[in-house]
């Protein structure tokens, strides 16, 4: 069988659907699991037992990972009771890269130790920290900090907060009521992937105008704050948003950047492949390990090892195998808007373009250059088929002008990116360099931002439904 | 539908015994894991740092305006520093009364 592995995955995903709806006792779904594990193993000689038996196992295996998701520890913050207005202690240390924006700073903190109601006692589980003033704080820097627990956020904002693992959103008045403990806690390889996007934030902001500057650092680097309103609204309304999002599309830049130098140094295949792997976890973790960069990292390193062990890769496991990592982590995402736009986008585009591309006969077009434009769009249209739903079910939108938009778009956001790794490249190695890639930056930045604007203006060019 | 040798059999039994024994181990820590009480870890938060601070956070103080705030920002840079909170008594505008008023909100380290 050649997509055991997407079967698996498909089965496991059932098996997390089905636990959202019923609900049992974890107990319970565990034994079961367990039931079918030793059939499993007594039926080892029977196929048809054994299939059986294993279609079972993996389906419970999902129920097992979803029920457990949802049980929290004793000791975890959301169970620990708050007087209502009053203010609680928290020691903890920052597990992401503090968000600055216009008079705030927000963080993960991943809390230690509570003093609530005059109890101080040890505790577990991620807080969202709003502190309402700019503060340059770090990832992996240990606090203690007091604020009011806000329980006013909407129920779909804590819903997707809970999703992401976070149980509580505490309000900070201001920098007096936090107190810097250790700035060394926190996995070194992440802080320094961090101080990295630092560093290439800087050169952004150095060489470039804040608007090309603010496009280039979500292009690159997954941070959108910096994205004027304008010309985000204007992308998702063309359905060209997802270019503002670090996706399989820049990671598999990243890997052909990088292969592509290791080849100019006439590295061996083999070491040239070795090398890309720690280079795109690297890139994944400075992005913020978001599911669209971690489903295309996981997708390119099953890839390269299968050539390393010079087996051919097969698209569905890879895909599967993605998502497989994710959900065991944590089997909510399956609910996540991002989670199912990323996963369904890839899945159109597998299923669907090789279809339409026999259907339309592009692979006869003899000229390259009428025969790339047409894949575009099928690409495009075939993506944009795969996410329609999700879109119109989330976002309440529609949006007929996405294909065309994306044609358009698409090829300026390539070339802002390749030329964006370059810019970081020449500024280290060769900063004379510099100005080229820069003003080529701002001249595709410019007509980015037109042709989006333009096509949003369009007669229906999207709907609200 | 799987279409598995033995050995692969074998091979996936063994992951998937180690996955549903992992989810049972991690339910298991979940629910042993007490909250224990601690000595409590601060006295001095939500005070501001006279030798830090800038002029809004010194604002923020209920009974410092703007122009106080300035007079210790250039006390500060005068003096090198605060060594203690009572220092902020020669302060021109800051009587015994409003020292007071706002001492437990400050700290000078």
């Amino acid at each position: 069988m050649k997509h055991v592995l997407a079967i698996s995955a498909l089965i496991f995903c059932l098996g997390i659907f089905l636990a959202s709806f019923i609900s049992v006792p974890f107990w319970l779904i565990y034994v079961l699991g367990v039931a079918f594990l030793l059939i499993a193993f007594s039926s080892i000689k029977n196929q048809a037992i054994f299939n059986t038996a294993l279609f079972f196992l993996i389906l419970i295996l999902g129920a097992v990972y979803f029920a457990n998701s949802l049980i929290l520890p004793s000791c975890h913050i959301s169970n620990i009771k708050y007087r209502t207005g009053a203010p609680c202690t928290i020691r903890g240390v920052i597990i992401n890269q503090p968000q600055l924006a216009t008079g705030k700073t927000a963080f993960i903190l991943a809390a230690k130790q509570v003093q609530s109601n005059n109890l101080n006692r040890t505790c577990c589980g991620n807080i969202l920290v709003s502190l309402k003033t700019r503060k340059n704080l770090r990832y992996g820097e240990e606090l203690i900090l007091e604020g009011s627990p806000d329980k006013n956020s909407s129920k779909g904002y804590s819903a997707y907060l809970s999703r992401q693992g976070i149980d509580l959103v505490l309000g900070v008045k201001n920098e007096a009521f936090i107190v810097r403990l250790d700035r060394n806690r926190g996995f070194l390889l992440k802080k320094s992937a961090f101080l990295l996007k630092q560093k290439i934030e800087k050169i952004f902001s150095q060489y470039l105008t804040p608007a090309s500057a603010g496009i280039l650092e979500a292009m690159v680097l997954g941070k959108k704050d910096n994205v004027p309103r304008l010309i985000y609204d204007s992308m998702v309304k063309t359905g060209t948003v997802h270019i503002l999002v670090v996706s399989g599309f820049n990671t598999g830049l990243v890997s052909f950047i990088f292969l592509l130098f290791l080849k100019l140094l006439r590295l061996p295949r083999r070491a040239r492949f070795v090398i890309v792997i720690p280079i795109l976890l690297f890139y994944c973790l400075m992005t913020g390990a978001s599911n669209p960069v971690m489903r295309a990292t996981i997708m390119a390193m099953f890839f390269i090892a299968a050539h390393l062990i010079k087996r051919e890769p097969d698209i569905y496991n890879s895909i599967a195998l993605a998502a497989l990592f994710i959900l065991i982590l944590n089997p909510r995402q399956l609910f996540d808007a991002g989670f199912q736009l990323s996963f369904a986008s890839v899945l159109a585009i597998i299923c669907l373009y090789p279809r339409l591309r026999r259907f339309c006969g592009a692979g006869k077009l003899q000229h390259s250059l009428l025969r790339y434009p047409v894949e575009a769009c099928l690409v495009s249209f075939s993506a944009w088929i795969g996410t329609m739903g999700f879109i119109a079910f989330y976002f309440k939108t529609f949006s007929p002008i996405t294909v065309i938009a994306n044609i358009f778009v698409v090829p300026m956001a390539t070339l802002i990116t390749l030329c964006g790794f370059s810019l970081v490249l020449a500024s280290l190695i060769f900063p004379p360099a510099v100005p080229f890639f820069a003003n080529s930056i701002e001249l595709a930045a410019a007509a980015l931002i037109k042709c989006s604007t333009i096509m949003a203006n369009l007669p229906y060019a999207c709907f609200y439904l | 539908m799987f279409g598995l040798t033995k050995d692969e059999r074998m091979v996936i039994l063994f992951l998937l015994s180690v996955a549903l024994a992992g989810a049972g181990a991690d339910f298991l820590a979940k629910i042993y894991s007490p909250s224990k009480t601690v000595a409590g870890f601060t006295q001095e938060i939500g005070k501001v740092d006279l030798n830090k601070a800038d002029k809004s956070l010194l604002m923020s103080v209920p009974g410092i305006g703007e122009k106080l705030a300035q007079r210790i920002i250039e006390y500060r840079d005068r003096e090198k520093g605060f060594c203690r909170v009572e220092e902020l008594k020669n302060i021109k505008g800051i009587t015994g009364y409003r020292f007071e008023k706002i001492k437990d909100f400050l700290k000078a380290r």
